[in-house]
């Protein structure tokens, strides 16, 4: 039996985020979404080069209503076989965004992995990321209406009738025409010659 | 399988799936192709779609693990240790768990990283058309999940963690039965690395294929074994430890080319280390101690208990009927699973079920990186490549 809907957090504004910013290992830093792309570059530059994931929480009682959640580390440096990495540098970066305006800079053009979870938290949310390739539905179905992560979303949502898929429409963030890294041309150059010397040079 | 659904004068596109028996699970793969050289590629993802995220909001704090063992359905421990660690952060109980419940829980997890690679092992192999090896990796993962049938009452999911411990100790004969395996284990390992390591066609399929490196590995935000393939030595296990892993001696093996078969190789290796780490919890297994946090706050006093006591019988009552409440705040807890890093950003509002349970999905982001190595390769390599990577979709779908 489905348990109930959890009820909202009623009247007071509770900002669960602010409680006890020391319960884990990560810096912890609140921005505006006009100052996002300007902070995540000078962090880049600072060393922590992987954005571990993007994530998003639902305040309805509060303005902002959003939260857009930046997790960045700071991976070791190579070289590889070093097994004592020390205790890289976390940080989670909370980005207020208020439901009448519910955009975000897109960053996927910094980070190619930002493409899916910012398209997972446009389809989950109804949050769009300005200057993203290929904004559009990727958990639900394309014809879906309604943001399912919402906390006023139900938690059975409305009977949905299939509809014909559209057209495959191939749209990916890496560009046309993007040659392969030199060593995968390299590659396939060996393995096209070791394969002509091993069928008598055809 | 694939249909050709578009042809114009030079390139063509075809879709790879979503029931190509090779894609494990459903994807469907994209791909623009020149002849046989794959120009670009993207991939449909969300048919196992099933709104666990949103499931876990409106469960209590303890049946929401139920649910997020399913995501990663191949190594469920790691998901419910990740989760109930990031839990315990939240209750403030981090420092109180009992030495005994830690190293259960690093054993369980070690062996699902084992199961979990061999289940990666055998299907990678068959795609590429090495039948043999999917049966020996295939024993090893069935002994496994046999203990894990012994201690936690299922195969699959057994929801054997709890808040601030184990559900029940380890039964009689169980170390007998560990030790057995890990007796066979080297033997079984080292045929294993006699079918494929050095077979010629193996070689072929995998070296310098979906190849990545390792500025790309960052900017893809690749961890696991698919990033320290690609030379970066990043393994939360060493870099954040938790569950007393900084107890062990382990290494974290890596190689530098970042193709197919370095990957390989990384996991094998891994698979050998997950050994070395079993057989120290082994030793440290002999001493007996607490399995739960003493806390009858979180944990339901013992059954026996209830009849004596009426605290006892109360506190009961209250955990199973309406859970227990978490202070509020958020919290991000990673673990390293068997694709790399997994994460939990909890979010409690003080009630008693989760306010927001987000999952740092590895497999979303290896796969993503698909995209990307896969343009210059030859099409019939995707397969080589997609096993390379190891995603589980149910994890990726979420």
């Amino acid at each position: 039996m489905p348990s109930p809907q959890t009820p909202l957090v009623g009247g007071t504004a509770i900002d669960p985020t602010s409680v006890r910013p020391d319960l884990d290992d990560a810096e912890i830093e609140r921005l505006d979404p006009a100052a996002l792309r300007s902070r995540l570059e000078e962090l880049r530059r600072d060393g922590l080069t992987m954005l571990l994931d993007v994530g998003c929480a639902d305040y309805p009682a509060r303005t902002p209503r959003f939260d857009v959640v930046y997790h960045l580390l700071a991976v070791p440096p190579r070289p590889a076989g070093v097994t004592d990495v020390g205790r890289p540098r976390r940080v989670r970066l909370l980005v207020g965004v208020p439901i009448d305006n519910p955009s975000v800079p897109s960053v996927s053009d910094l980070w190619p992995s930002a493409d899916w979870p910012e398209r997972e938290i446009f389809d989950l949310y109804g949050i769009a990321f300005e200057g993203h390739p290929d904004l559009r539905r990727i958990q639900m179905p394309e014809d879906w209406q309604g943001y399912p992560l919402r906390r006023d979303y139900p938690l059975r949502g409305p009977a949905y009738e299939k509809t014909p898929r559209p057209a495959f429409a191939l749209k990916t963030n890496v560009p046309a025409g993007t040659p392969p890294s030199g060593r995968v041309a390299a590659a396939l150059q060996r393995q096209i010659a070791k394969a002509r010397e091993e069928h008598g040079g055809r | 399988m694939s249909t050709v659904i578009e042809r114009t004068d030079n390139t063509m596109r075809l879709s790879l799936g979503p029931q190509h028996p090779s894609t494990h699970g459903v994807l469907q793969v994209l791909v623009d192709v020149s002849g046989e050289v794959i120009e670009r590629a993207d991939m449909e993802i969300g048919y196992l779609h099933t709104g666990i995220e949103k499931s876990a909001e409106n469960l209590f704090w303890t049946q929401a693990s139920t649910v997020v063992e399913r995501m990663d359905y191949l190594a469920p421990l790691s998901n419910a240790l990740c989760y109930y660690l990031a839990l315990e952060r939240l209750l403030g109980i981090t420092d109180r768990i009992p030495v005994r419940a830690q190293r259960i829980r690093v054993l369980m997890c070690e062996l699902t990283r084992i199961a979990s690679h061999c289940v990666w092992l055998g299907t990678h192999a068959i795609d590429i058309g090495a039948i043999t090896n999917f049966w020996y990796a295939f024993d090893i993962r069935e002994n496994i999940l046999d203990l894990i049938e012994a201690a936690g009452g299922a195969r699959m999911h057994p929801n054997y963690l709890r808040v601030g411990g184990v559900n029940g100790d380890l039964p009689d004969g169980f170390l007998d039965r560990l030790d057995a395996l890990v007796a066979k284990f080297p033997g079984r390992m080292h045929d294993l690395r006699a079918i494929l390591q050095n077979n010629p066609i193996w070689r072929d399929r995998t070296i310098d294929i979906g190849i990545i490196s390792a500025d790309d590995a960052v900017r893809w935000s690749l961890t696991g074994p698919v990033l320290r393939a690609s030379g970066i030595a990043y393994d939360v296990r060493k870099a954040f430890p938790y569950s007393g892993y900084e107890d062990y001696a382990y290494d974290i093996p890596t190689r530098t080319e970042g193709d197919a078969y370095a990957r390989f190789l990384v996991r094998l290796d891994e698979m050998d280390e997950s050994m070395r780490i079993i057989a120290q919890v082994r030793k440290a297994l002999e001493e007996p101690g607490a399995i739960l946090v003493d806390d009858t706050k979180v944990v339901a006093p013992p059954k026996e208990t209830i009849a004596l006591s009426m605290e006892a019988l109360i506190h009961h009552f209250k955990i199973v009927s309406e859970g227990f409440r978490v202070p509020p705040g958020d919290v991000y807890q990673a673990v390293e699973g068997p694709r790399g890093e997994l994460g939990y950003y909890l979010v409690s509002d003080g009630n008693n079920r989760p306010y927001r349970v987000r999952t740092r999905p590895p497999s979303l982001y290896n796969l993503q990186a698909l995209k990307h190595i896969a343009v210059g390769n030859l099409i019939a390599d995707v397969v080589v490549m997609i096993g390379s990577l190891d995603p589980v979709f149910g994890e990726v779908d979420r």
